[in-house]
Parts: C-alpha cells; sequence; structure tokens
C-alpha cells in the first residue's frame, strides 16, 4: 500500500479541531471549578442537562416543523431517494430520511441526534437549481454532517455555554433586585456575573469556530464520498449567488438551532467571521480546489 | 476508530470488502438445485465516477485487462454509465465462474489502484423457469447480498425477495437490515 490517498490530507483540520475542543474543555472546567467556589452548581447542571436533553431529543421534530419541511416517501422523490441511497452506500452509513421545504431559495440541511434519526433536507429551489453532480455534492456535505454526528458534537459542546449564559443572567437579575443589601454576597453575584460572562463569550467563540470547522469537514466528507470537489464548488457558488438576491426570511428563524445548513441562512458579509457559523466561501472554495490539485497530484500505482 | 474518525470531522472514504463476493460462486449451485434458478450469464460492476485523471487512466486500464481476459475466458464486457453517473462494467459469460473471477479482478484493480471507495455494488443475474428476472447484488461497503426482483416498472416482488433470502442465508453474507435493500431500477444487465 501506498501511504497516499487521492484525496490527500487535511491535518491542520483534525488540529484545529482537537485544538478548538480541547480550549473549550479547558474553559468548562475552570468555569465549574469557579463556580463551585460560589453556589451548589449540582441542580444548576441538572437543570441545564434536562433543557438541553430536550433539545437534543426532539432536534429532528423541532426543525422539521419550523423550516415547513415535510418528509417525502421514495414514491414522490425515486430520484431523490435513489441518489441518497447510493451515497449512503458509498460512505457505508444508514440512509437518512429525506425531506422537501417548498421554497425557491436553494439551500439543504441535516438535523437529527443519531444517524438513525437523521433528516436530510433540500429545498424545491435547490433541486431545480442544482444540476445531478452539484446536487449530490450538496447531498454528501449533509450525509457528512450525518456521519459525523455534528448535532451530538454541538450540544455537547454547548452544554456548559448555556450554563454560563443561565448563570449570568440568573446573576444580573438577582444583583438588580437585591441592590446590593450586604456587601459580601453582592460582590459575589458580581464575580459571578463577570465570570460566567466571560465564559459564555470565550465558549461562544469556540463553538463558532468549532462549528466552522465541521463545515469543512463536511465539505471534505463530500469531496471524498462523491470523488467530485469542483461539483460542491459550483453548487456553493451557484446557492450563494441565488441566496444574496432572494431574501431568506423564512429560513432564518431556525438559525441556532441543531441543523446544519449548506449555506447559512443568515448569509452577507454582515457577520464578522468570528462570529460565523459557517467560513467564508472563498476559504471553502479554496480548501475544495486543494483537494482537486490532491487528486491530479496522486498517480496511484501509476 | 470511527467514532473518533467521526468526533474529529475526519473523513475517509469506507473501506471496501471483497473478501465475500466469492460466496457467490457456490450459492448460485443452491439457487439452481433448490429453486431452479439459473445465471443468465450477466453481471455488472458499478462505481462513482472520480473526477480525477488517474481515475481516468484506471478506466482505460480495465479495458485494457477486459481485452486480455476475453481472450482468456471469451467474457464479453460493455462499458456504459447509467442515469445517475455512476459507471458500469457489465460482462456477459456463460460460464458463471468466469464472471465472478473477472468482477472480482475489477474489483480488485480499483482497490489496488487507491479508488476502491469509489465501489458501489455488484450485480449477479438470474432468471428461474417462468423467465423471471432475479438480480443478486453485493454491496461492497458493508460486505453483504440482497436479492433484488423487480416486477414492472417502479414494483418489487417482496415475497420472492424473502424466499431468496431464505434459501440463500446458509450460503451467503445477506444484509439483514431489509430497509438496506435498495432497489436498482433500470439495471443495464
Amino acid at each position: 500500500m501506498r501511504g497516499n490517498d487521492w484525496y490527500g490530507k487535511d491535518w491542520g483540520l483534525t488540529v484545529r479541531m482537537v485544538l478548538t475542543v480541547g480550549l473549550l474543555i479547558i474553559v468548562y472546567l475552570a468555569f465549574l471549578t469557579i463556580l463551585a467556589q460560589f453556589m451548589e452548581a449540582i441542580p444548576l447542571l441538572m437543570i441545564a442537562a434536562v433543557f438541553l436533553m430536550a433539545q437534543y431529543y426532539f432536534a429532528d421534530r423541532l426543525v422539521l416543523w419550523s423550516t415547513g419541511a415535510k418528509i417525502v416517501s421514495r414514491e414522490e422523490y425515486p430520484e431523490l431517494h435513489t441518489m441518497v441511497e447510493r451515497l449512503c452506500n458509498l460512505a457505508n452509513i444508514s440512509k437518512p430520511r429525506i425531506a422537501i421545504i417548498d421554497t425557491p431559495i436553494p439551500n439543504a440541511f441535516a438535523t437529527g441526534r443519531s444517524q438513525n434519526k437523521a433528516v436530510v433536507a433540500v429545498t424545491t429551489g435547490l433541486l431545480q437549481r442544482l444540476n445531478q453532480e452539484e446536487l449530490e455534492g450538496v447531498l454528501g456535505h449533509e450525509l457528512t454532517h450525518v456521519k459525523n454526528r455534528d448535532v451530538l458534537v454541538i450540544t455537547i459542546a454547548s452544554f456548559l455555554s448555556t450554563i454560563a449564559w443561565f448563570v449570568m443572567r440568573f446573576s444580573f437579575y438577582s444583583s438588580l433586585f437585591r441592590g446590593g443589601s450586604r456587601d459580601r454576597s453582592a460582590g459575589a453575584t458580581i464575580v459571578i456575573f463577570l465570570v460566567s460572562l466571560l465564559v459564555w463569550l470565550v465558549s461562544f467563540l469556540l463553538i463558532r469556530a468549532l462549528s466552522r470547522y465541521r463545515e469543512f469537514a463536511a465539505d471534505r466528507g463530500s469531496a471524498i464520498i462523491t470523488g467530485n470537489p469542483s461539483a460542491l464548488i459550483s453548487a456553493l457558488l451557484k446557492i450563494s449567488g441565488v441566496m444574496k438576491r432572494i431574501p431568506t426570511r423564512d429560513l432564518r428563524e431556525v438559525e441556532g438551532m441543531n441543523a446544519f445548513f449548506i449555506i447559512p441562512a443568515i448569509s452577507g458579509d454582515t457577520i464578522m467571521s468570528i462570529f460565523s457559523t459557517h467560513p467564508p466561501l472563498e476559504k471553502r472554495i479554496e480548501r475544495l480546489s486543494a483537494m482537486e490539485r490532491a487528486m491530479e497530484g496522486f498517480h496511484g500505482s501509476y | 476508530m470511527g467514532l473518533i474518525d467521526a468526533l474529529l470531522g475526519r473523513v475517509k472514504p469506507a473501506v471496501p470488502r471483497r473478501d465475500a463476493l466469492f460466496s457467490i460462486s457456490t450459492a448460485y449451485i443452491t439457487l439452481e438445485a433448490n429453486l431452479d434458478i439459473r445465471h443468465a450469464g450477466v453481471a455488472g460492476i458499478c462505481f462513482k465516477i472520480v473526477s480525477s485523471t488517474t481515475f481516468e487512466r484506471l478506466q482505460s486500464d480495465l479495458e485494457e485487462l477486459l481485452t486480455l481476459a476475453k481472450r482468456d475466458t471469451a467474457t464479453e464486457y460493455r462499458i456504459e454509465k447509467d442515469s445517475f453517473g455512476y459507471l458500469w462494467i457489465v460482462l456477459r459469460d456463460n460460464d458463471f465462474e468466469d464472471l465472478v473471477t473477472t468482477i472480482n479482478m475489477i474489483s480488485e484493480t480499483v482497490i489496488e489502484n487507491g479508488f476502491g471507495g469509489a465501489l458501489l455494488s455488484s450485480v449477479f443475474k438470474f432468471k428461474n423457469r417462468s423467465g423471471k428476472e432475479i438480480y443478486i447484488i453485493y454491496n461492497y461497503k458493508s460486505g453483504r447480498f440482497y436479492p433484488f426482483v423487480p416486477e414492472g416498472a417502479r414494483q418489487r416482488d417482496e415475497q420472492y425477495e424473502l424466499k431468496l433470502n431464505a434459501v440463500l442465508s446458509s450460503e451467503l453474507p445477506l444484509e439483514k437490515d431489509i430497509s438496506k435493500w435498495y432497489p436498482m431500477w433500470g439495471l443495464p444487465l
């Protein structure tokens, strides 16, 4: 065997992913340690766990409901079903349920807490605008989100961030209402407020970074499954081009839910890149082009 | 490793398995003896086209190999693209063993050249006494077979498929999850 593959390697991505997760863990551990100094943290953790479990458990239904996506059968969309089946076969994953959203905006997302509960949804606009290979590229991207268990990864990563947010709100209101009656406890409340604000901010940025790396990974996975990075590039260009022209209001509502869109529903140059869930289009295209080059540089045993 | 790769977002193509492929060459004897099903002298292998020059070279290499094999075993071949853009190599030979050997040779060549991830399935065609077309499909990623008996344009004879499943269960590694018995309509075989 040669130590080489046609799709090349991306160690940088793995390293960044590990670093981000490592930093998140450090921030969270520090947060828990500080929190434990000031208050009984266990009940709070339990409440947040229940809250997140519910969100995680109902992820698919919640997202489907709010996007108006309808699960479609093989009889309704035979070609789409076959396309997904074949890609699932190639990637050796179970076939997710397939949903359609009736909107001219071209987009797609994956959701669901496990491979068995996964749903991949595409809009009618996507089906109309993309050719077969481009559509495969988008489906490959979404299937990689499923394969990588991205809903689970981001839910776990967001767990303590959500707690920090709760604590921050809680300590803010309690300091408002008690209005500095006792100096010692007021001081503690301010410390808790500041610490949780900091934790929330830092973890928010880290989670967004993690999310962007998951998007890169999904692009990569798509290129590997379909064997055609250029088709995904052309799909990304088409989708983002159309999205700039058409208002995307109806898909904005699901931002922040456990759904992984191919192109963020809120797009454009208004969001700073460190706050963004998706890497900038140019970077994604750059990485995919690098894969294309790796493919042409690969000569197998020839 | 699978889970760690998933968590790190490291994607690798699924590893193809061809170890089980050869078991079809004994299973067809069972089909003939128990159900009076005979092979139709046709088999096909289907893979995703990878958009790279090296893959194109692999394709022309395969054609060369197949031309050579034709001299040896008189196996006829035809290459075509289906409506989903997948490549098919369809083989014709009255000797079932030769069909299996050639399918295996193609799989091996594809895997050895680093494109094993692109292998989708192999399909073997059979017919029963009344002329009903029966397909046994091998999935490279799961390393398992499943029956496919189309009836008309978009219907399947599920009862017959389950019967085949029962008869073949001791002969072939079969896909136990029936929801993965994906139909392949309009086979070029």
